[in-house]
């Protein structure tokens, strides 16, 4: 085993999967010789060289596109956007093009690439830096999307993703960098489309992806305290998504509290919560409710930072108003 | 290296030359190739006008001398990417007229399975017909850098754009990447004067000089081409592919000419007066090509019109072929969503 730190795990699955296979590459803002903006390709030009480490300019439209072409003819890329904020100025390329060219194509081409880096808040980046973008994401079929909350998960699904033959957005957290973890020295692989239960309780579900899964442990601790049993669903892999564990969980404890980042209009939690009353109206003893970001962007301040966001407070008294305790 | 001295100056090539290298039966396969475009544009025109084509059709009806002599210059072992006017290029790269044509219909037998339609056509090296105005070009200097990336260096890329994507960021941003790190893909504008409604000079600044100052700007070469000249475009095509496989530096071209029909088979063409159409036609590719060939004693009348009469055959054909072929299988509707 190893203690690391989650940009450590991230940079390991790259680091191994460039040396299994010739033809994956990473590119992408000051990947290479400023190591990463967050640090997570550190050593790794010194270690490929500038043929396969590329800093790229800023164009973002222009290199996501150069991942796409690069993926249909041949290679795997890693395409890493220092902020996920940023990719909206290359959403026409994910959008029209890599989600939709195996089955435009009649199966023809497809685009082994993976978009990964950093999503949602950080600290107090304000409103063009800190929004989640997963919702969106989430509306395009030929997608998938994965969600790490820990080093452990962030290793294996990054290694699944760089091994599967479509497009992956990959959604780090600034927040979850230097989160330290135990995890195996020797190689493992997650696979896509499975939910982890990261704690079984008997009264109450909570699903929750990304930096929200270390925010609900918090809350569970809480609840725990004041005698309430959880099960905590993390999502890890957002599309597809494993709504068989989700079912399995909501049966059992005939409550669910969904927590997500981002927006709560149009959201994830939206999507869950729908199929979750479609695929478990009778075992359902309330309402599934949310906890989300306000309908805000988001504010500099960091009073105002934390009112938007979900919150450990807001998720206790969201999961006590569901259990009906007071 | 070649470049012209002025910039409004089509780049000089000598027929005789293009004669001599290609010889009488190769240009009278590649006039064919043109009357093929030609027949199947219009007879899919009709097919369209009677109901059995749906969506967006985009005619190439013009510019068949580009594609096809541009196809001749550098082969079929190379990348290529086009825009939603793409039936030539698949055409010309050996996607039967009758795999297109079903694609046309909507039936399983189509290129795409009948996902794609008439904007998004294949093949091994064709990476799309791409809906999207300028979408192709990042996605084409990929490829480029898939070439050098594997040091595949008889292989390059072709992007073929046209006129109403020069203001796109993507040509920016591509001709920037690509000069920067010196990827092999020849970008060429087909300058059809109109973006859909819009003639060039209401859309681009200093629209006759753009490619050649962009060129110059990225530190590229450029090469202007007459879109109307089979000859004066293979002669360019050729140096400009040659120069591209030993450099390793993309270049960008423009080649000069005017699509026949509307933007779309919807579009009346209103913006553009019968007179200044018709002067344009004068210089029909195929009929410019054509006559150079009857003038040569290198092709006769009667030859020429057995070929047309052959492409309308083989369209008549592929049209049956695709009005008998099934409807794709609706229970195939969710497949391929995701590659295994």
């Amino acid at each position: 085993m190893q203690l690391i730190e989650m940009r450590e795990a991230i940079r390991q699955a790259i680091d191994e999967e460039m040396t299994r296979d010739e033809t994956v590459f990473i590119m992408g803002e000051e990947v290479a010789e400023y190591n990463g903006a967050y640090k997570v390709t550190k050593g790794l030009l010194d270690k490929y060289g500038a043929k396969r480490v590329i800093d790229t300019p800023i164009s973002e439209n222009g290199f996501a596109g150069i991942g796409i072409g690069a993926a249909m003819t041949g290679l795997r890329p890693i395409v890493e956007f220092m902020s996920f904020n940023f990719y909206f100025v290359a959403a026409d390329q994910i959008i029209s093009h890599a989600c939709k060219m195996y089955y435009m194509s009649g199966g023809r081409f497809s685009v082994p690439i993976v978009f990964r880096g950093p999503n949602g808040a950080a600290a107090q980046v304000s409103c063009q830096h800190s929004h989640c973008v997963e919702a969106i994401y989430g509306n395009l079929p030929g997608l998938i999307i994965i969600a790490p909350s820990n080093a452990y998960n962030a290793k294996g699904l990054l290694k699944s993703a760089i091994r599967n033959n479509n497009p992956v957005i990959y959604l780090e957290s600034e927040l979850l960098y230097n989160d330290k973890m135990e995890i195996p020295t020797e190689e493992y692989l997650l696979p896509i489309g499975k939910a982890n239960i990261v704690k079984e309780g008997s009264q109450l579900t909570i699903c929750a992806h990304g930096r929200m899964v270390k925010l609900c442990l918090q809350a569970i601790e809480e609840l725990e305290s004041k005698g309430i049993s959880c099960e905590l669903i993390d999502l890890q892999t957002i599309k597809p998504l494993d709504v068989e564990t989700i079912k399995e969980s909501v049966e059992k404890t005939h409550f669910c509290v969904l927590v997500e980042e981002g927006h709560i209009f149009g959201g994830i939690a939206a999507e869950l919560g729908f199929q979750i009353q479609e695929q478990c109206l009778d075992y359902l003893d309330a309402p599934v409710a949310r906890v989300c970001q306000r309908e805000t962007p988001m504010p500099y301040s960091k009073v105002l930072e934390k009112e938007t966001l979900p919150t450990v407070e807001r998720i206790v008294a969201t999961c006590l108003q569901t259990l009906a305790i007071s | 290296m070649t470049q012209q001295e002025k910039p409004l100056d089509f780049y000089k090539v000598s027929h005789q030359t293009v004669v001599d290298a290609l010889g009488n039966q190769t240009l009278i396969d590649c006039l064919d190739r043109m009357l093929l475009i030609r027949n199947l544009e219009t007879r899919a025109e009709a097919a369209y006008q009677q109901g059995n084509i749906g969506g967006f059709f985009h005619s190439y009806m013009g510019q068949e001398a580009i594609q096809t002599s541009c196809l001749q210059a550098v082969g079929h072992n190379n990348w290529f990417a086009t825009t939603y006017r793409c039936h030539a290029l698949a055409l010309l790269l050996g996607i039967t007229p009758r795999e297109i044509m079903a694609e046309l219909f909507g039936k399983e037998t189509g290129n795409a399975k009948g996902r794609g339609g008439s904007m998004h056509l294949y093949h091994d090296r064709l990476l799309g017909g791409f809906g999207i105005v300028g979408g192709q070009l990042p996605i084409a200097t990929g490829a480029a850098f898939s070439c050098k990336y594997q040091n595949q260096k008889e292989q390059i890329a072709l992007c073929f754009l046209g006129d109403g994507a020069v203001p796109q960021g993507t040509l920016h941003e591509s001709l920037n990447m690509a000069a920067l790190w010196h990827l092999p893909c020849m970008y060429v504008v087909e300058n059809n004067q109109w973006s859909m409604g819009t003639h060039i000079s209401r859309g681009v600044a200093n629209h006759n000089y753009i490619t050649y100052y962009l060129a110059k700007a990225y530190g590229i070469s450029h090469y202007r081409l007459d879109g109307m000249d089979f000859f004066n475009c293979y002669g360019g095509f050729l140096v400009a592919y040659q120069e591209i496989l030993a450099t390793g530096k993309p270049v960008l071209i423009e080649a000069v000419g005017e699509r026949f029909r509307g933007h779309s088979i919807s579009d009346p063409g209103l913006y553009r007066s019968k007179d200044h159409l018709k002067e344009r036609m004068e210089r029909d590719p195929i009929v410019l090509f054509r006559n150079e060939l009857f003038d040569r004693n290198i092709l006769s009348e009667d030859e020429y019109k057995t070929m047309d009469k052959k492409a309308r055959e083989i369209v008549v054909d592929a049209l049956q072929y695709a009005e008998e072929s099934a409807w794709p299988d609706v229970s195939t509707l969710e497949q391929d969503v995701f590659a295994p």
